[in-house]
């Protein structure tokens, strides 16, 4: 396996890279992905919907310069959506072409090139070239244990076999992030492999500093008003009242949506009309009304 | 604790020793783990202890419910060894007296049988399931030991597990095999077909869809009213359904997880942890909260939208019915089926009049009889057959 995978020497080299292309990442989360990067090894992260686990692996992808693969997970996913396919139609259509030239065994040995090879996310990222991909496997929890099981060769050594040509062996190791949102628990199998960090809600500042650069328009007090407005949200007492709170990726969206309606500051029409962009059921939106005032008012000091 | 020079060695044994003592806090770290942790510190160096902390939670901890644990021995540890100790000795599971193995109830039947009987035949020989509700009955039931089956009653349970399978049938997954009335094309068996044929594709080999067992949630009221059934309709599950993918819990005023009990194959394992993990044994219902609580903790037990649950309750709820309406809503709307195993049904002219019973009778998609427990056969055909649906 050839060598460098990180440009960087430090975390702190790292943490401001990410924040040059808009990904705040706390110390932590810094630490782990460095990590990730230098012991070549998968990084699993877990955590709530909207909390900007899959973002990281876009945002790595543009600070490295490297392209970003990304295999979608789910139910019943199998492994030729995952790694390859033979191209049976390409392959039938040469054996009938070449059959009165050769002989049977070489015809054989024709159709199983890799130009008939059909590859998919896990095959490309192996084969990248120098210095290597990206790998985003996002939304693990939602395959199948099965397919769990076929992932253990790739987490762990980054190779895989394919019967007909041998075992591929990654020439750069892919930085591979793995994300879950824990609608089940993983094989101990899987996360033995894998670096793990749990990723939170964001603190207020990071928010802010996130909203800020995501949506430059909305201006310091509206800008100010949202973050407050939805960390407050997923404070106690207010949690308790939800399903589930809205991430940064709702703020964000909030964000946008109150500049495009030319809102300077949130009043609780305003935030009557948009709920449904923070909170997505209708249970939700429900609760949130007789709350509005409350959350509105200033902090107390 | 000094951390001292990575090459000194010194450094090497605190993060083993901190390893260890993860490893007796209950947080799984084997030897590579910490072999990997002593090679993340020399990369990250110690000038900084969040640095510190971070790269060794990354490699050190693999699941949510362990984070806490971690950061407080970490903080303990790397302050002030000797509270560490402390620590530790408070998490450790208290050393319990050494008992004399109990026999089980069905030993200890087949033990007693072999003297002659002293006293009439014990009441509980014969089965007299149906009879669970006269007072003087309850009364006994609250204090009859839940983690044992009787002999008889074990007798039953093995038979009706051996004569009466709970056929829950399989539906089609996603994931797919050679079949013959596929609907997608098997290009890899017809290339095979065509190099026997030379070249020719004589019929078009099928993929199906493969078949995949329905995952399970057997949600069991263990309040007084309940009790027995409780007991013998979850010996019969934890029988009948081995093998396939199931979890459990039980609720009464709170929710109790089952699942550990339910890795058990023993039966009677199973009761025992079952009824060593019970706190509330024949309380109230509270079964608005204690769904909430499933939803909030254990929602990631429903899996997609396949899961059948198997509600068993009487539904004589203390809660609020507003709650328990939204939930069970809730629940509904996250599985494929909700069967609800009420034991009141076999009163003639029973209405759903208590207000959980209410709720439960107008969402459940299925609502069963379970009084008669000497007759199961008639609950797994009319459970399988709901299903089926």
């Amino acid at each position: 396996m050839v060598e460098p995978v990180s440009g960087f020497a430090t975390i702190d080299e790292l943490t401001h890279a990410l924040k040059g292309v808009g990904y705040h990442a706390p110390r932590q989360l810094a630490t782990s992905v460095f990590l990730a990067m230098k012991l070549q090894r998968p990084l699993l992260l877990e955590g709530e919907p909207g909390v900007g686990k899959t973002e990281l692996a876009k945002a790595l992808s543009k600070v490295l310069a490297r392209p970003m693969l990304r295999l979608q997970c789910y139910d019943g996913m199998e492994q030729r959506e995952a790694l390859y396919e033979w191209n049976h139609t390409a392959q039938l259509l040469h054996m009938r072409a070449a059959q009165d030239t050769v002989t049977a065994d070489e015809i054989e040995r024709e159709v199983y090139q890799p130009r008939y090879l059909i590859r998919r996310p896990l095959l490309q990222a192996l084969q990248a070239p120098a210095p290597g991909a990206v790998l985003l496997i996002d939304e693990v929890d939602r395959a199948d244990e099965p397919f769990e099981a076929f992932l253990l060769e790739y987490l762990g050594e980054y190779q895989v076999t394919i019967p007909e040509l041998g075992t591929i062996k990654a020439e750069a190791a892919p930085i591979t992030i793995l994300t879950s949102n824990r609608t089940r628990d993983l094989n101990d199998a899987v996360k033995r492999r894998c670096l793990y960090q749990w990723m939170d809600y964001p603190e207020r500042e990071r928010e802010l500093a996130i909203v800020q650069s995501q949506v430059p328009e909305a201006g310091p007090a509206l800008t100010e008003q949202i973050t407050q407005f939805v960390s407050r949200l997923r404070s106690m007492p207010f949690a308790n009242a939800f399903q589930r709170s809205p991430g940064i990726a709702e703020s964000v969206e909030w964000a946008k949506a109150l500049v495009a309606l030319d809102t300077l500051t949130l009043d609780p029409e305003v935030v009557q009309d948009t709920a449904g962009i923070l909170f997505k059921q209708r249970e939700d939106v429900a609760a949130l009304i007789p709350l509005i005032d409350e959350l509105l008012q200033p902090e107390p000091a | 604790m000094k951390l001292g020079d990575a090459r000194s060695g010194k450094l090497r044994d605190n993060i083993t020793g901190f390893g260890r003592a993860l490893r007796r806090a209950g947080v799984p770290v084997d030897s590579s783990r910490i072999a990997m942790a002593i090679e993340a510190i020399e990369l990250v160096g110690i000038e900084r202890k969040d640095d510190l902390h971070a790269a060794l939670r990354a490699v050190l901890v693999s699941r949510q419910q362990d984070l806490e644990v971690f950061d407080q021995l970490f903080d303990a540890l790397f302050r002030n060894p000797e509270l560490a100790q402390q620590l530790l000795a408070q998490m450790l599971p208290k050393v319990r007296q050494a008992e004399a193995p109990k026999r089980k109830a069905r030993v200890q039947e087949a033990l007693a049988a072999a003297r002659a009987p002293k006293e009439g035949p014990r009441k509980e020989s014969e089965i007299q399931l149906d009879a669970a509700m006269t007072a003087s009955d309850q009364q006994r039931l609250r204090h009859a030991d839940f983690a044992t089956l009787n002999a008889s009653e074990f007798r039953l349970i093995e038979r009706l597990v051996r004569d009466v399978p709970l056929p829950l049938p399989p539906v089609r997954g996603r994931r797919t095999r050679a079949g013959v009335r596929g609907q997608r094309p098997h290009w890899a068996a017809a290339m095979q077909q065509a190099r026997r044929f030379e070249g020719e594709l004589l019929w078009l080999p099928k993929r199906a869809r493969r078949p995949q067992a329905l995952p399970l949630l057997v949600l069991v009221d263990v309040s007084g009213s309940m009790e027995r059934y409780a007991r013998l309709l979850l010996a019969f599950l934890h029988n009948a359904t081995q093998g396939r993918p199931r979890a459990a819990f039980a609720f009464g005023t709170d929710l109790t997880d089952l699942r550990p009990a339910f890795r058990q194959r023993d039966t009677d394992h199973m009761l025992d942890m079952a009824n060593a993990a019970i706190a509330d044994f024949a309380g109230g219902t509270r079964l608005g909260a204690s769904l909430a609580t499933l939803r909030e903790r254990h929602a990631r037990t429903l899996v997609g939208r396949r899961t059948v649950v198997v509600l068993i309750s009487d539904g004589l709820d203390t809660g609020e019915p507003d709650a328990l309406n939204s939930e069970v809503l809730w629940l509904k709307r996250h599985c494929r089926q909700l069967l609800w195993l009420n034991p009141l049904l076999r009163f003639d002219g029973y209405a759903p009049l208590a207000s959980g019973a209410k709720v439960l009778h107008e969402h459940a998609d299925g609502m069963l009889a379970v009084h008669n427990l000497s007759r199961l056969e008639d609950l797994a055909q009319a459970m399988a057959r709901l299903m089926q649906r």
